[in-house]
């Protein structure tokens, strides 16, 4: 089945056509998910949540794109806008506490992202570092970023998927590197791992 | 400053996004600095957390958790519809009822008539009638 039937069969309300679509590109979606949220049961309900939303939105899809960079833009989008609630809940919950006082940690909202018990000490802390250092990236240039690294998708798609001009791309990569690389330098020198 | 010079470019050493002559510099420079070398283990160490974090371990039930959401949205849009229509009913009826609540209790109030309250003014006053402040004065005294 090729992507034009596959949509075809989606629009049309095929439960097996969208479980091929999703066997195919499950990996893909949850992969972009974890390169910016980076937490895999996170990762997982997002890439749900973007096979929710093709099923349910199939119609829109005009076929000028590819669906893999349809699924790349709706993955991308969904988990900044995760990030930002949580952003959101974090700033409001900060608030709540200075007033009230005491702390509810039954609801908290994990402040570090990996989760990932097999881990030793350093290798998380190293995560960690890592993982506060993109998130301080402003989002263009961490969407390119996660999409070159994680993906290791060519500029020229990161481009059809943002939606910029390849010279775009080059240069959101290019100063999210140096962001990434001052980061860690001021992290080494600190010795903070 | 060669220090800043070479650090600046680590990570695109790593990458292998040098120029070839830069490339020599740089490497030029690992060779004799082992403060730069030990950055370069510290970011090609840390850059190395992507390359374990990528490509998780497909999910065994993913389809089948995806298949049950299919399911059961439906149901909750159905019934938030059926909320959003119901709410705005509810709250115009409560407010309607308010209203006609309000209008037949001041019907239904028996306002006191003008003479009534006037008479027991009138009463008050006419104490200074009975007792004039002069006698009320020197009767303190």
């Amino acid at each position: 089945m090729d992507e034009t039937q596959l949509i075809k069969g989606i629009q049309q309300g095929d439960r097996k056509a969208f479980q091929i679509l999703v066997e195919n590109y499950q990996r893909m979606v949850v992969n972009t998910c974890l390169g910016i949220v980076h937490n895999k049961a996170d990762a997982e309900d997002l890439a749900q949540d973007v096979f929710l939303e093709i099923f349910r939105n199939a119609e829109n899809f005009r076929g000028e794109a590819k669906i893999s960079t349809w699924l790349y833009r709706i993955a991308t989008n969904r988990s900044l806008n995760f990030i930002r609630n949580n952003k959101r809940k974090r700033f409001f919950q900060s608030i709540e506490e200075t007033f009230i006082g005491g702390r509810n940690r039954t609801n908290e909202i994990s402040e570090t992202p990996t989760d990932q018990p097999d881990r030793n000490i350093t290798d998380q802390q190293r995560a960690d570092m890592l993982y506060r250092a993109i998130d301080k990236l402003p989002e263009k240039q961490r969407t390119a970023f996660t999409l070159n690294k994680y993906e290791e998708l060519p500029y020229q798609q990161i481009a059809e998927i943002m939606d910029i001009s390849l010279a775009s791309v080059e240069s959101l990569i290019h100063r999210a590197k140096k962001n990434l690389q001052e980061q860690l330098l001021d992290c080494y020198k600190k010795k903070c791992v | 400053m060669k220090h800043d010079y070479i650090q600046n470019d680590l990570i695109f050493y790593l990458d292998n996004e040098l120029s070839v002559e830069k490339k020599m510099v740089v490497e030029k420079h690992l060779e004799e600095c082992a403060d730069c070398r030990s950055l370069l283990v510290f970011l090609q160490d840390g850059m190395q957390v992507i390359e374990k974090e990528k490509d998780p371990e497909a999910s065994h039930f993913f389809y089948t958790r995806l298949s049950a959401r299919l399911e059961e949205k439906p149901k909750f849009q159905a019934q938030s519809q059926w909320l959003q229509l119901l709410q705005p009913a509810v709250f115009s009826l409560l407010l309607v009822i308010g209203i006609y609540g309000g209008l037949k209790i001041g019907s239904n109030a028996s306002f006191p008539k003008l003479n009534q309250p006037a008479t027991i003014g009138i009463q008050m006053l006419n104490d200074f009638e009975t007792e004039p402040i002069e006698s009320f004065l020197l009767d303190k005294l």
